[in-house]
């Protein structure tokens, strides 16, 4: 029997795991104590805030799930395609594409008096297709004429910025708002909240169902196994049979329906309307680039995702009343965010090199 | 020279670990000026690891290093060949755009700011003559056939001034005709006071060239004997210890075994684009079933490219491909594997593993449309399961079916695809399988377990095609080979029996005709 074996293994992965991000953790809360002395803060102040202002309150912990919901899709979306060995930097885009592809369905079907058990669902799947589009684009473009989805999902970011844009203030445009915003969803196209009070949407459980489905799509399913051999060797793959044009036509897709996801649920639970500044609070990082911090540190793994989105959701959250208890920039949370990977990313460095 | 041997190179204690890996364990070694000295030993025993020791390309982590009785200290290559130390390395490094004569000077163009090859053309040429390696020095050195790149790379470490030679593995690049003339040339070194050390795992070589033979074992030296006192069974005793040589195994029929029916493989007029690399032009030969058929080449001339077309990863620009009687022109890959195609690639690493992938995925990697009951369910425990029973059968060394594949060592590696593709044969009816250099790089234990993998499939009624580029292995194995040079199929052979000139010949580029 090979199992106790295996367990004995994986509790030995599980401890140097652990100690790993103990030791990056450390590490970050050091530098980021260096950083806030420096700006003349108290260490234990702005933890303490941080904490209690995103996870201490009922509507701070809302946020902080509003928050998580975004942040988690667009990571699994980033991960997703790392699994698969693409390098997935279009996020942004693919929620700006998400966020049309939603209300451009609320709109569409706003006439037909449908309940909302109908059309949420229906608007989600209208987000998913802008987003899944959004990702096939690059995605044909790799397969048919081998440029790099590097180049292309950076520039469709552009393209679905300005498509927003035009859409925002042109065909969509509130006129009673005065700036850059479309007419609100109608109100059946809105997301319950599932803390009405608080105010949080029920955003952060379908993307918790989210990264359990890639769990289980990676390792139950020989659609997910093709995609991890992909992207660990994907000369290795074709020599196996593996048709590496098709599954990187699911990958580059399925990335981008992720995301797409993410910004529907933007659109239908928090802004109930289309805006730029979409993907990401203000002032903050957008949700792209932070999905990408956040798949390196959860190693593109859907449990190390969802608890490194938690971890950047709660500092997101926090970092608002940074500002106002103790002076300190809103974005010296980032600083602190920007720590934490580079520390992680140290600390294993220094354990493969040590590894061999 | 037996009397008493003035050394010129000695090395004591050295030791060398790679990771956890002992590759040199308190050796002592020394070469005389003027001898040929062979260093023996299977793969992984040590003595590339000590030779690039010598000359800079690694450092020891113990022992010393003296020349001509001066004790050295070499950090780098550069210091070697301040020492006279030049090394001629398996794998031509050469710069294939270049010229032979750019090459050469590569390194030594002039001063630090002026470009200035062409004044030193004369003092290479009267090098050149002086032992007597004939080079095109203006032509551009890919163009070269691999025995003249060799020459090139000699003249350039004589050039650079070592009067001590290391060649690592030097002829298993060249036809037979070429490893005579090479020998013939460093004879003539030795005779002019060079220090020439060759390392070599062919023993024939060993007997047939050298003046004394070092045998290396599991890092350790094991002695050094004079060529006089050496014969065949003292050194396989020496270099297997205990284990002894492995059994032959049972020797090739011949074309006569060949079963009756549609054979296993059969070729028509394939041609390909030169986009792929070395076009295929007109390839036409069969694989009857319950044969081995050896493909004969010097590495580069289209056997790759030949390998990769029959699989499907190439697409043909004419010609058909049959698998037992069915066209498979037209099919992909696993298309190929499921009408009993099975690919046991060249490249272990870029090839053939999945590094980050645990074992019992690498094992699935092919099979994985055939053996899961539910459709499209990726069942772990059928792939732990596969992953269990190929670890014992195939003999890996590895603690269980969930490591990563990338924590095995080569020769471990190399066992899981070649498991990996026997039982994907055996899970498609054993029509054929194309064995791209199987043995590359593997001990004699794992290379003849490999043999004996491919010879239980021709056993039990499949074609084999075994691509190798040691022609001795290819003899071994084969009931006939074909000879492709530059995408074409030059000649063919009828076993058991081989005459390795002729087929030489024939890898050289002469048509069959010209031979017989």
């Amino acid at each position: 029997m090979a199992a106790p074996a295996s367990l004995s293994d994986r509790k030995k992965m599980a401890l140097e795991f652990a100690i790993t991000y103990a030791a990056a953790g450390a590490l970050a809360l050091a530098c980021g104590a260096v950083f806030i002395v420096a700006f003349g803060g108290d260490v234990l102040v702005a933890l303490g805030t941080v904490l209690r202002s995103s996870l201490g309150t009922w509507g701070g912990f809302a946020q902080t799930l509003n928050k998580f919901c975004p942040l988690l899709l667009a990571s699994l979306a980033v991960a997703f395609g790392m699994r698969g060995g693409h390098f997935n930097i279009g996020v942004d885009g693919q929620i700006y594409a998400g966020a049309i592809g939603m209300t451009g369905t609320a709109f569409a079907l706003e006439g037909m008096n449908l309940p909302w058990p109908i059309f949420v669902p229906l608007g989600l799947l209208g987000g998913i297709l802008g987003g899944w589009f959004w990702g096939f684009i690059p995605g044909i473009l790799r397969v048919r004429f081998q440029v790099s989805e590097i180049f292309v999902t950076v520039m469709l970011n552009f393209v679905a910025l300005y498509l927003v844009d035009y859409l925002a203030n042109g065909p969509w445009n509130d006129p009673l708002a005065g700036e850059a915003i479309s007419l609100p969803i109608p109100d059946a196209s809105v997301l319950p909240q599932v803390m009405p009070r608080a105010g949080a949407h029920a955003g952060f459980i379908i993307a918790l169902a989210a990264a359990v489905g890639m769990y289980f799509f990676m390792t139950r399913t020989v659609v997910g196994y093709e995609v991890r051999a992909v992207g660990d060797n994907p000369r290795a793959a074709r020599f196996g049979g593996i048709n590496v044009a098709r599954i990187t036509l699911i990958i580059m897709p399925t990335c981008g329906a992720l995301s797409g996801l993410a910004g529907a649920i933007e659109v239908s639970g928090f802004h109930q309307s289309l805006l730029l500044g979409i993907s990401g609070a203000e002032g903050a990082p957008n949700y792209g680039a932070m999905a990408i911090l956040i798949a390196v540190i959860g190693r593109n793994n859907p449990l190390g995702v969802t608890i490194a989105a938690a971890v950047f959701a709660v500092l997101v959250s926090g970092s608002d009343s940074l500002q106002r208890s103790i002076g300190l920039p809103g974005a010296a949370v980032f600083v602190f965010q920007a720590i934490i990977v580079l520390t992680v990313v140290f600390v294993q460095a220094r354990r493969e090199i040590k590894a061999g | 020279m037996t009397e008493k041997i003035a050394a010129c190179v000695e090395m004591y204690g050295v030791s060398k670990s790679f990771g956890e890996v002992r590759a040199l364990d308190a050796v002592d070694f020394e070469a005389a000026k003027g001898e040929i000295h062979a260093l023996l030993g299977e793969n992984g025993a040590g003595k590339t690891t000590l030779m690039n020791i010598l000359s800079g390309l690694y450092r020891m982590d113990e022992g010393q290093i003296a020349v001509e009785g001066r004790e050295v200290d070499i950090h780098s290559p550069q210091d070697a060949i301040a020492v006279g130390v030049g090394m001629v390395h398996q794998h031509v490094e050469l710069i294939g755009n270049f010229t032979a004569l750019e090459n050469i000077l590569l390194g030594r163009e002039g001063s630090r700011w002026k470009l200035d090859v062409e004044a030193r053309r004369s003092s290479v040429e009267e090098l050149a003559a002086n032992y007597g390696l004939s080079i095109p020095l203006d032509e551009q050195v890919k163009t070269l056939p691999a025995g003249i790149q060799q020459k090139v790379e000699i003249l350039k470490a004589l050039y650079h001034g070592a009067d001590i030679l290391i060649l690592d593995e030097p002829t298993t690049m060249l036809t037979p005709h070429e490893v005579d003339v090479l020998f013939t040339i460093l004879k003539s070194f030795a005779k002019g006071g060079l220090t020439v050390i060759f390392i070599t795992h062919k023993i024939q070589e060993v007997l047939d060239n050298c003046d004394r033979i070092t045998v290396f074992r599991g890092g350790r030296k094991i002695d050094t004997i004079l060529r006089e006192e050496a014969t065949r069974d003292r050194l396989v005793q020496m270099m297997m210890g205990e284990r002894g040589m492995p059994p032959e195994g049972e020797r090739p029929a011949g074309p006569s075994a060949a079963r009756g029916g549609h054979p296993a493989l059969s070729v028509r007029g394939v041609h390909t684009s030169a986009k792929w690399g070395v076009p295929l032009k007109n390839v036409s030969f069969d694989v009857p079933r319950g044969l081995i058929v050896g493909l004969a080449g010097i590495s580069g001339n289209g056997q790759k490219e030949l390998a990769e077309a029959l699989a499907g990863l190439i697409e043909l620009e004419e010609g058909e491909v049959h698998l037992g009687g069915e066209d498979v022109s037209g099919l992909s890959v696993s298309g190929r594997i499921a009408e009993g195609m099975s690919l046991l690639p060249q490249d272990r690493i870029e090839e053939g593993i999945l590094p980050s992938l645990s074992l019992a995925e690498n094992f699935v990697l092919g099979l994985h449309p055939h053996i899961f009951k539910r459709r499209g369910v990726f069942e772990r425990e059928t792939a732990h399961a596969l992953g269990r029973k190929a670890i014992a059968e195939f003999n890996i060394l590895a603690r269980n079916e969930h490591v990563p594949a990338a924590h095995l060592s080569g020769g471990n590696i190399q066992k899981t695809i070649v498991a990996r593709s026997v039982m994907l044969a055996h899970e498609t009816g054993k029509t054929l399988m194309i064995a791209n250099n199987p043995t590359r790089g593997l001990d004699v234990m794992a290379a003849s377990f490999v043999h004996g993998c491919l010879r239980e499939l021709r056993a039990q009624g499949a074609g084999v095609l075994f691509i190798s580029e040691d022609l001795d292995e290819l003899c071994l194995m084969s009931d006939c080979i074909v000879v492709i040079y530059t995408g074409e199929i030059l000649g063919s052979f009828d076993g058991p029996e081989y005459d390795i000139y002729q087929i030489g010949a024939l890898m050289a580029g002469q048509k069959q005709e010209e031979v017989s």
